[in-house]
């Protein structure tokens, strides 16, 4: 029993940082129709804004808002240096684009940086574990999940009682409508970049703390797995990417804990199967938008 | 025409490649021959003049070639983007090296290997087959997959399941690793045991590229493009694309398949990061730089690609002893020059450098301009065959969307041979009884019949294989096919499953509605009125019982409209069609229809002839507005 309490902890722990980059996704996806393969350049960035404030001496107090202001600033560059030239292109373009730009950002830190992975110091205190009546948890799941529930508190709050969420919303709606209604398609767009790009700061400095190293595919992983957790939320559905988010970090810590050593080695592997056979059955994902397409 | 040629033409037949084999099967087979001349010409030149280097970089450009021409195949002809092409490769690379090393080398290296492979050894020509054996059952399935998740232009459906099955091949690979030799090491020939000269890569390229040549011409390959432009469209032609997708999912992984068992034995050793991501993204690269729709842009790309990255590699390298160079490190050139040509090609150049451009297609324009000169015979009157003794009848159609009622009861009934008007308010209906008449919506109850057979819920190819065959109210051609092209590929729809009618050849079709002068001309180029004149052309192409158009006037001027009705009428006479025509412009109603109903709230409020329904007083009260009749006041 408290084992499976535990285990519920860390998979809602880690669903958190999943549940924030799918909402990311899910939001750019929603005004631009775009699965962003590059959402985890954001976390790489952040990676090596960390390796950097850290040789400068710096501690996790300004590493924070380093992260967050940083996270933005990359979304931000990236729409205007790839993504805003692309728009109302086939969706195999945009997704092309997306990898292009991941690979681009890749290249520049082997160049700039090194091919090689660096480390900086995780915040020790964060790991270690507190007993809540007879429970052993750690303290950085705690702070994992009530952060990320802040921020989608905040999130929330500015989707639904915002001028700007209600443009967001309405643009998700129906783009061209939006438009005519008077919604600027730029300030839009740039605005989801913005918030996709915060999102992704939030998760990247509980993803950084665990991880504490930034190498040039930092961000591949955490990227699919937000991908993963948007697709099963529906791709545009923001509620559906959190829900997607969390459920992907159960799913998986309970396939960790429960399958033989043999098979533990394929467990990203079988999420993906799961995933895929999502789409076989169900190609509008489990949270279901209708686009209708007028004939 | 020799007996050769005779003979190519028979063997075309069953492809669809009857018409035209100069531009079906002769052209392509000279494209083929100068294009893999030329790249293997220029690749000798290369080697002629440098050392064992150069061999090695030209040997592996080569195998890329097939691979990529492999994977072009698919995504090319049916726009299904995939990222699963290189997992196929990986499932081929892995049978052919462990069918293929020798016993003595694998008890050395997977001693353990499951079900006795450790001891077959096999030919590495048996072994290329039996891989292709293993990764057509695995492409099967994943294309029953694709096919379920209803697979299409872009679709991020097919995406996801293929980069799954690239993650889950490389995976499994990287942990099975009594057979794979596991992640670090993989397994290797032994020494001395590898690809020895480029005599089967010449063979098995020059095979791979015509046969994705000639793939594009067949009646697969066609219409599988045709759903490309329009899935919707091409579905309403009677083209089920599931089948021409599958097809071309087979036929390109066996390429495929047969390029990494090369690269594997040209190599010597197979490890998981030989086919996993950067593989992919690099042959995608190369696919997209050339042309993904055009054979010759596949070759095209591989070049361009391998050279550009042999280029960065050597600025890289330290032969190049540039100051400014130095403060990078040079390690990421590539990997910038990789992702740049994506990028760079997807935001301003999508269609790649040669889009759908092929060799052939230039040999054969000069053809064409000599031909030009030639008086263009006077417009053949096709003999029309009789109108069809059938009926086109719905009773009783209701549709819901949610809670709103959008038809009730309706019915209406064509005669074959008869031209029938539905005319009605916006929002009355029109355009969803079409689209529950053409499979399109489902109705919530009624029936729907056509030449005595029940087509309620029918799939929309099946409800036009069965003689329906509709237009659009916004237009919806085959973008980057030309203007023949469309109405052939209906044509060739028709020439399966509706042999037993009768029709008019394309060439008739497209003189009938003044299009042939433009008939080289791609769709998306034309103007709106030649593009509404296509698409009625394009559906008479498949030879329907019954035409259904949707506004064919809407947008056009009043001295357009007029001749529409003309070119409505001839063309539903030549091909003995009824036609059941939805439009706002009364004018062009009452020029053209035999009967009219009228559609209001979803309801037939009447029918009549033309003049009959203008006299109607609820009619004009729906219909015009005005309040005489009272009608709309009574809700």
């Amino acid at each position: 029993m408290t084992e499976l309490l535990q285990q519920l902890v860390d998979g809602i722990g880690r669903g958190s940082i999943y549940a924030l980059l799918a909402l990311g996704i899910a939001v750019i996806f929603g005004v631009m129709h775009l699965v962003n393969f590059a959402h985890g350049e954001l976390i790489t960035v952040s990676a090596y804004v960390s390796y950097a404030l850290f040789t400068l001496g710096l501690d996790w107090w300004a590493l924070v808002p380093a992260i967050l202001v940083s996270s933005m600033l990359t979304a931000l560059g990236i729409e205007f240096a790839a993504f805003r030239w692309v728009r109302n292109s086939s969706d195999f373009t945009m997704v092309l684009t997306s990898f292009g730009v991941h690979f681009v950002v890749q290249a520049l830190f082997i160049m700039g940086v090194s091919a090689n992975r660096r480390t900086f110091a995780r915040p020790s205190w964060l790991f270690e574990t507190v007993s809540v009546g007879g429970v052993n948890l750690e303290i950085y799941d705690l702070a994992v999940i009530g952060f990320t529930l802040v921020t989608l508190a905040g999130t929330v709050w500015l989707v639904r009682r915002t001028m700007f969420g209600m443009t967001l919303r309405a643009a998700a709606e129906d783009f061209e409508a939006a438009r005519l209604m008077g919604v600027r398609s730029n300030r839009v767009i740039r605005g989801a970049f913005v918030l996709s790009g915060i999102l992704a700061g939030v998760a990247s400095v509980f993803w950084l703390m665990r991880t504490g190293q930034a190498d040039p595919t930092a961000g591949l992983t955490p990227m699919l797995k937000g991908v993963l957790a948007a697709l099963i939320g529906g791709l545009g559905s923001l509620g559906g990417a959190v829900l997607g988010g969390l459920a992907l970090g159960l799913v998986e810590v309970l396939l960790i804990s429960r399958l033989p050593d043999g098979l533990v080695g394929l467990t990203d592997g079988m999420v993906f199967v799961c995933i895929a056979l999502l789409f076989v059955f169900r190609p509008q994902g489990m949270v279901t938008i209708r686009r209708a397409e007028r004939v | 025409m020799g007996p050769t040629s005779r003979r190519l033409r028979a063997a075309s037949r069953g492809f669809g490649m009857r018409n035209d084999p100069a531009r079906h099967v002769l052209g392509p087979i000279l494209g083929s021959v100068v294009l893999f001349g030329l790249l293997v010409g220029g690749a000798l030149a290369y080697t002629a003049t440098g050392g064992a280097a150069r061999d090695d970089l030209v040997t592996q450009m080569l195998i890329n070639a097939i691979v990529v021409t492999g994977i072009g195949v698919y995504v090319g002809n049916t726009g299904v983007m995939s990222f699963g092409h290189i997992g196929f490769g990986a499932i081929a690379g892995y049978t052919f090296a462990v069918l293929a090393i020798s016993p003595e080398r694998k008890t050395q290296i997977i001693p353990d290997a499951p079900f006795g492979l450790a001891e077959v050894s096999l030919h590495p020509a048996v072994a290329t087959l039996a891989a292709i054996g293993v990764t057509l059952v695995a492409a099967f399935i994943i294309g029953l997959g694709l096919t379920r998740s209803g697979a299409r232009t872009g679709a991020i459906s097919a995406a996801v399941i293929t980069l799954a099955l690239l993650f889950v091949v490389h995976e499994v690979a990287r942990n099975w690793t009594d057979l794979t030799g596991g992640g670090r090491s993989g397994i290797s020939f032994s020494l001395g045991n590898k690809l020895e000269g480029r005599t089967w890569i010449y063979v098995l390229l020059f095979v791979s590229i015509l046969v994705a040549r000639l793939f594009r011409q067949t009646r697969v390959g066609r219409l599988a493009q045709a759903a490309r432009e329009d899935d919707l469209a091409a579905r309403a032609m009677g083209i089920n694309p599931a089948t021409h997708q599958m097809v071309a999912l087979l036929l390109s992984v066996v390429i495929v398949a047969v390029g990494s068992a090369l690269r594997v034995y040209a190599l010597g050793v197979i490890t998981p990061r030989f086919f996993f991501f950067e593989y992919t993204l690099i042959t995608l690269a190369m696919l997209i730089v050339g042309g993904r729709n055009s054979v010759t842009g596949a070759v095209l790309g591989t070049v361009v690609m391998t050279i550009g990255l042999e280029g960065m590699r050597y600025v890289a390298g330290p032969d190049v002893n540039v100051a400014a160079l130095d403060w990078l490190l040079r390690d990421g050139l590539t990997g910038i020059f990789l992702g740049g040509a994506m990028l760079g090609f997807m935001i301003f150049r999508s269609s790649g450098l040669l889009d759908d451009w092929e060799l052939d297609t230039w040999l054969l324009r000069l053809r064409l301009r000599r031909r030009s000169e030639r008086p263009d015979a006077p417009p053949v009157a096709a003999e029309s065959p009789p109108p069809q003794a059938s009926t086109l009848a719905t009773s009783e159609v209701t549709v819901d969307f949610g809670g709103f009622r959008a038809l009730e009861g309706a019915h209406v009934a064509v005669e074959g041979g008869e031209v029938v008007g539905l005319i009605g308010p916006n929002g009355a209906g029109k355009t969803t009884l079409l689209n529950v008449i053409g499979g399109v919506v489902r109705p919530s109850s009624g029936r729907c019949i056509a030449a005595g057979r029940d087509l309620t819920g029918a799939p929309t190819h099946v409800v036009a294989r069965g003689g329906l065959v509709r237009t659009f109210q916004n237009l919806r051609l085959f973008g980057s096919l030309t203007t023949q092209e469309n109405v052939e590929v209906a044509a060739l729809v028709a020439e399966r499953h509706r042999s037993g009618r009768p029709g008019p050849d394309t060439e008739t079709l497209l003189r009938g509605v003044g299009l042939w002068e433009l008939r080289g001309r791609r769709a998306r180029e034309l103007d709106y009125g030649n593009a509404r004149r296509l698409e009625l052309a394009r559906a008479a192409a498949a030879r329907p019982d019954f035409l259904l158009l949707d506004e064919p006037t809407s947008g056009m001027s009043d001295a357009e409209s007029l001749e529409m009705i003309h070119r409505v009428r001839t063309t539903a006479a030549a091909i003995g069609a009824g036609v059941l025509v939805i439009d706002h412009d009364l004018n062009f109603i009452v020029g053209i229809c035999d009967r009219v109903y009228t559609l209001d709230q979803g309801k037939i409020i009447a029918v009549g002839t033309p003049a009959e329904i203008q006299a109607n007083p609820l009619v004009q009260a729906a219909y015009l507005g005005s309040d005489a009749g009272g009608h709309r006041k009574s809700h």
